[in-house]
This record gives structure tokens, sequence and C-alpha cells, in this order.
């Protein structure tokens, strides 16, 4: 039984629901304990002051007429009839014996005088509770005015009873709501823990089941199949990455064990292992050059190099990036000229966006053929600032266009290259909040780094 | 003799480094053991401290530099760790190491390091004007002249030609000259570096008799009277 309760208390749905019932109960008690003073009080007070005012009117009856005829009269206002089941009038002479009345008179009653309090007494010949005003007369005679609350009694306890009945059938229907409660609530929240298992387990394509009914579960359960596709959608992403990945260092690595294995297995390996140890560290640094820059990719992608980020004048990345690049182009035979716009500034880092302008450089110079030419530009365009690099090489086919900045991919694997220069421009554009379009220049290729000006 | 202390404790490239340094005269000794390792930087004199990262028992090899400096010790310290990230690579330097290289590395790359150092750690303040050979460099009004014969260069020109002189006899390489010249890191596809060399050697070695720039296969380039000397095994 305790440990059932234990188990219902560490449900939030029926501690909920039993709190909120306890506050019903409470509400309620609180209600009738005003309605109780208001109607039971009332009454009392009422009752009090027509003992007070009969009271007074005996005492002046008293002085006006004598004691013996307040006798007189209290025994014929006992005879008339009226409210004989509950008035109370009694003359005490000074020496003590009862001159009229119904009442019982014993020395802790005619005691109590000046206030009206509530005594056991024997009010004809019967055992009963009364308010009694107890008044000194002025020849040393008692007079007890009273009434009988025997019956008001009863009506109190009645109402308390019905009170206490009532608040204890409220608490059992709170508790009895409260079950109900947890029920319906684990009910909607069990079909989302038992999707939440089930993608625990592995099965990733499990969705939330979504209930008729508009409420907040349906919005709940549509908000986590929301979050559960995107994150499908990332694992697909990071999958495909790392297989192309694991392919382009596996492959790379087999190759130079290939070598290696062919040297040891030669009818002469000291004659074939200078070529083959040549070619194995030709490959290995040229992983560790894929290496290190899908690692730089991976570190731009994590955002964490935007807490650097500082004003940098794109004009100035630029000029140092052409005066990189002006000896080689020339040597190839490619004219390599700028238009640089009005200091347009942009809110980043420098070394990434230096990286990404002489990428683009780098690559324009590697697809154009000697006599080509090679136009960078920057541009401001109202939010945004441009920074564009034109050639008129082989340019990229349309329909290849949206597969270039994909780790790994290359045009031609004619030319030395890992396809990961583009990646990186692109990893360092959206890093700066920006993008990277590629046009035809008919022929050649339009690069374009758009990045937002500093606000 | 020159002391060089090695912390690092894969025995492979310890013994790789080691073998590589004593074959240009270096005393080595090699520490595998982090805790050991602070004491013997701290107890005997070095000219250099090779620093691995990840050390046995989870020491940061940063850790054993930062208590270094913190007594005040300016021993040249280079670090070689495996962790790239830029981040990583600010905390090094800002914790007071001389370079940072990342593994894997070349012994060539990291030897020329060591050379430029070295180097800076002897300064050559207020040297007004350099000579090598019969080229005659002013590094104040930036004026180069050779065999009597003024040379015009351009600025990076001149910044390119200041840097080979200032590591004079020692070799230079490509990612040396693309991070102190052009303030670059990053690794171009295309020649570039070649080309600025040669462009300055046609403007240099012209018609002179002995040639200053030599290329060093393999590694990068060199700048001296007599010949590649400073040759490394690579």
């Amino acid at each position: 039984m305790k440990s059932a309760f234990a188990r219902w208390w560490s449900s939030i749905a029926f501690r909920q629901a039993l709190i909120f019932g306890a506050l019903v109960v409470f509400t309620m008690i609180v209600l009738l304990a005003v309605f109780y003073v208001q109607t039971v009080g009332a009454w009392q007070r009422r009752i009090d002051s027509q003992i007070e005012t009969t009271t007074q009117r005996l005492v002046d009856y008293d002085k006006r007429s004598g004691s013996l005829a307040l006798g007189n009269h209290i025994n014929s206002l006992l005879g008339d009839g009226i409210d004989s089941d509950t008035e109370v009038y009694t003359l005490v002479a000074p020496d003590g014996h009862v001159v009229a009345g119904n009442l019982a008179v014993t020395g802790d009653i005619t005691g109590a005088t000046r206030s009206i309090s509530e005594h056991r007494v024997l009010r004809a010949g019967r055992p009963s509770r009364s308010r009694l005003r107890v008044t000194a007369l002025s020849d040393g005679s008692i007079l007890i005015v009273g009434r009988d609350m025997q019956d008001q009694h009863e009506l109190e306890e009645l109402i308390r009873g019905a009170i206490y009945s009532g608040a204890v059938a409220t608490l059992l229907m709170a508790v009895a709501g409260a079950l109900l409660f947890r029920r319906q609530l684990e009910r909607r929240i069990g079909t989302i823990r038992e999707t939440a298992a089930r993608i625990e387990r592995g099965d990733l394509a499990q969705r939330v089941p979504i209930s008729a009914q508009q409420d907040e579960f349906a919005r709940l359960s549509r908000d986590i199949n929301a979050m559960l596709d995107r994150i499908h959608a990332l694992m697909e992403g990071v999958r495909h990455v790392s297989n192309t990945i694991a392919h382009n260092i596996r492959t790379p690595l087999s190759r130079v064990l290939a070598r290696l294995y062919t040297a040891q297995n030669a009818p002469k390996p000291a004659e074939a292992f200078p070529d083959a140890v040549g070619f194995a560290i030709a490959e290995i640094q040229d992983l560790n050059v894929v290496f290190d820059k899908l690692l730089r990719i991976a570190e731009v992608e994590s955002g964490a190099r935007r807490q650097t980020f500082a004003t940098v004048s794109l004009n100035e990345i630029a000029v140092n990036a052409l005066d990189l690049y002006d000896a080689v182009a020339e040597s190839k035979g490619l004219t390599l000229t700028h238009t640089l716009d009005a200091q347009p500034t942009v809110t980043g880092d420098g070394d990434l966006l230096a990286n990404a302008v002489a990428n683009l450089i780098d690559n324009a110079i590697k697809y154009t053929p000697s006599g080509g030419a090679i136009h960078v530009d920057t541009r401001r365009d109202g939010p945004s600032v441009t920074l564009t690099v034109r050639d008129n090489g082989r340019g990229i086919p349309e329909e290849e266009r949206t597969r270039v900045g994909t780790r790994f991919y290359r045009l031609d694997r004619t030319v030395p290259g890992w396809g990961l220069g583009l990646a990186s421009v692109l990893a360092i554009a959206r890093l700066h909040g920006g993008s990277l379009q590629l046009q035809d220049a008919g022929p050649g290729l339009i690069a374009q780094l758009v990045l937002p000006v500093t606000a | 003799m020159r002391r060089c202390l090695i912390i690092e404790d894969d025995t492979e490239n310890a013994q790789y480094v080691a073998n590589g340094l004593r074959e240009l005269g270096w005393w080595v000794a090699v520490c595998r053991d982090g805790m050991d390792a602070v004491g013997r930087s701290i107890d005997e004199a070095w000219d250099l401290i090779i620093l691995d990262r990840m050390l046995p028992n989870d020491v940061d090899g940063l850790s054993i530099l930062k208590t270094l400096r913190s007594m005040g010790r300016k021993t040249p310290v280079v670090v070689l760790s495996a962790l790239a990230a830029t981040d990583e690579r600010v905390r090094g330097l800002k914790t007071g190491c001389d370079d940072y290289l990342t593994k894997p590395f070349a012994f060539s790359e990291l030897a020329a390091r060591i050379e430029a150092i070295l180097r800076r750690s002897q300064p050559d303040e207020g040297i007004r004007e350099m000579r090598v050979a019969d080229m005659r460099v002013d590094l104040i009004a930036r004026s180069v002249e050779r065999a009597g014969r003024a040379i015009a260069l351009q600025p990076r020109e001149f910044r390119l030609l200041a840097y080979l002189l200032l590591h004079q006899g020692r070799v230079v390489t490509r990612t040396m000259l693309l991070e102190s010249v052009w303030d670059y890191r990053f690794d171009p596809q295309t020649n570039v570096i070649d080309v600025h060399i040669s462009r300055l050697r046609s403007k240099i070695d012209k018609d002179a008799l002995v040639p200053l720039i030599h290329t060093v296969r393999g590694v990068g380039y060199t700048l001296s009277a007599g010949g590649p000397r400073g040759e490394i095994a690579g």
C-alpha cells in the first residue's frame, strides 16, 4: 500500500491532480466554515440580543411593580404556550428559594452575573444546555433569563456532520480524479515513451503517432518528430561524409601497402625499395594534407571560430591574396587583374577569409589555361558584399555546380588536388553567414563569395 | 655542444627526432614521463625543449610548459602535437611555446623551425646593414646592392629577401615563408612560393658569379654565399 502510494506520488500527473483536489477540498472547507459561522453565529447573536431585551424588560417590570409581581409575570410568561419548549425564566429570592421559574438553580449559575454564557442545566426537570443571562435585582433577588440551546446544538451537529461527510466525499473524489488523470496522462505519454524506447533500441525510423486531437500532446509529438527528422538527416549526412572520408583515406593507404608488399616480394627487394619508400612517403604526406584540410573544414563547420570574429577589410584580404598570386599567374601566362570597391568591411575571421579568397584564386589559376585572364573584384551590394573571381577557363558544367563544394568531389581527376578547396570555401562562407555562388562566365567560371556587411 | 630535452612518450617518434638532432650535432636526452620531465626541464640547463602534449597519466605537456615559464625560464620550447585545431595552437602559443608543430611532421620542417627559433632568441638588435658575398642590404632604407649595382625590389620581395637573410645559412621551408612573409596559414595547391623565389632569384642572382639563393630539394630554400650548406636529412 505504501509502495503503491510512493509510485503514484512519483507521477507528476497524480501529484498535480491530488494537489488540485486538495485545493478544492480546502476551498470547500473555507466556504462551509464561512457558511457555518454566518448562519450559526448569526442565529446565536440574535438569541443573545433577544435574551438581553427580555432581561431589560423584566428588570424594568421589577422596578415598576416589585419582585412579587415579577414572579407572577414570569409564571404567566411560562404558561402562555409561546416558546414553551425553549424559554427559560427563573426568579430566585435573596434567601435562595425559587420564587418562580422552570430552572433547577445551582450556585455556579447565580454566581455568573453580567454576561450571557452557556450552562448545563436542568430545565423543567430535563437536562439541557442553555444560554443564560443572570441579573441581580435591586432587592437582592436574582433574575435568570435564558434560552434552551439543545435544538440548536442538534442542528449544529447536523450541519457539522454534513460538512465532514461532504469533505470526505470530495477528498475521495479528488484522489479518484487524480488516479484517473494520471492514467489518462500516462497513456498519452506512454506512446511517446514507447517510440523513444524503440529509437533507443536502434530503430531510428520510428516516429511518435499523432492523435486526432489537436492538443498539447499532438503539438509536442509533432515537435519531437520534426526533431527526429532533423537528427536523422544529420546522421545520414555524417554517414555520407565518413564514408567518403574512409574511401579517400583507405584508397591511398591500400596503394601504399600494395607498393610496399610488391617491393618486399620483388626478386631483388633491395633495388625496389628506394622507389617504394619514396612513393610511400609522398602518399602519406598527401594523406596528412588531406587529413589536415578535413580537420580544418570540421573546425570551421563547428563554428568555434566565431568567438574571435573581428571587423576585417575584404579589400585588404583581396590585395594580399593578389600579391601572393600575381607571380604565379604571370609565370603561367595568365593576366590577373582587379577592381576593388570602396572599403567593404565584414565581421569575420581574417585568416579564414584570406584562405577562402586564396583558394578561389588558386582554383582559377589551376583551371585556366595559359593566355587566359582572371579578374578579381569586390562590390558592395546593399547589406552584402561580394568578392568575385572570374576566369575564362573551362568553367564548371551547370549540372555539376551543385555538387562542387562536397568534400572530395573533383571535376577533373587529372589535375592534382584533393577536392577539398571549394568545400572549405563553402564552410568558411557559411560560418560567416554568407554563401558561395558559382555561375557560368561563358566560357569560364564566376565564383562569388557573398558575405554580410558589418552592421 | 647544444643540449636538447625531448619530452615524448612515443619511442618511435622520440628516436626519430633524437637521431635527427644528433646528426646535426646536438646532445639529446629523451624523457618519457611527464612527472620526470618537470624536474629535468627545471633542474638542468637546456638550449631547447621539444614537448609532446598528450603524455602518460593524462599529463598535458602545456602544464609542464606553464610550470617552466612561471619559474621564469626562457628556454626555447617547441610543442609537437597531434592537436591541430587553431584554438589548441593558440593555447600553446599563449602558454609560452616558441613554435607549435603538428604531427605528423617531416624532420626537415622541425629542424628549420628550431634554427629559426634559436636565431630569434639571439636578437640582432640595431642591425642596419647586412652583407653576404658581394650583396649589401640596407634594412632601414630597404635598398639592395649587388656588386655595387642597385637592385629594385617590390616591397614583398624585399620582405622575402630580408627573411632569408635573417636565416642566412639555414634552411627555410615553404610553409615558413608563407606564414612569415605573407601571413597565410594554408596549403596552396599551386607553386606560389617557388614562383616568388624564382622571381627574387632572377633579380638577385642574375649575372652574379656566386649564386646566393639555393634550393634544398624536398625541403625549401636557403640563402648563403657558399652553396646549400644547411642541408638537412629529411
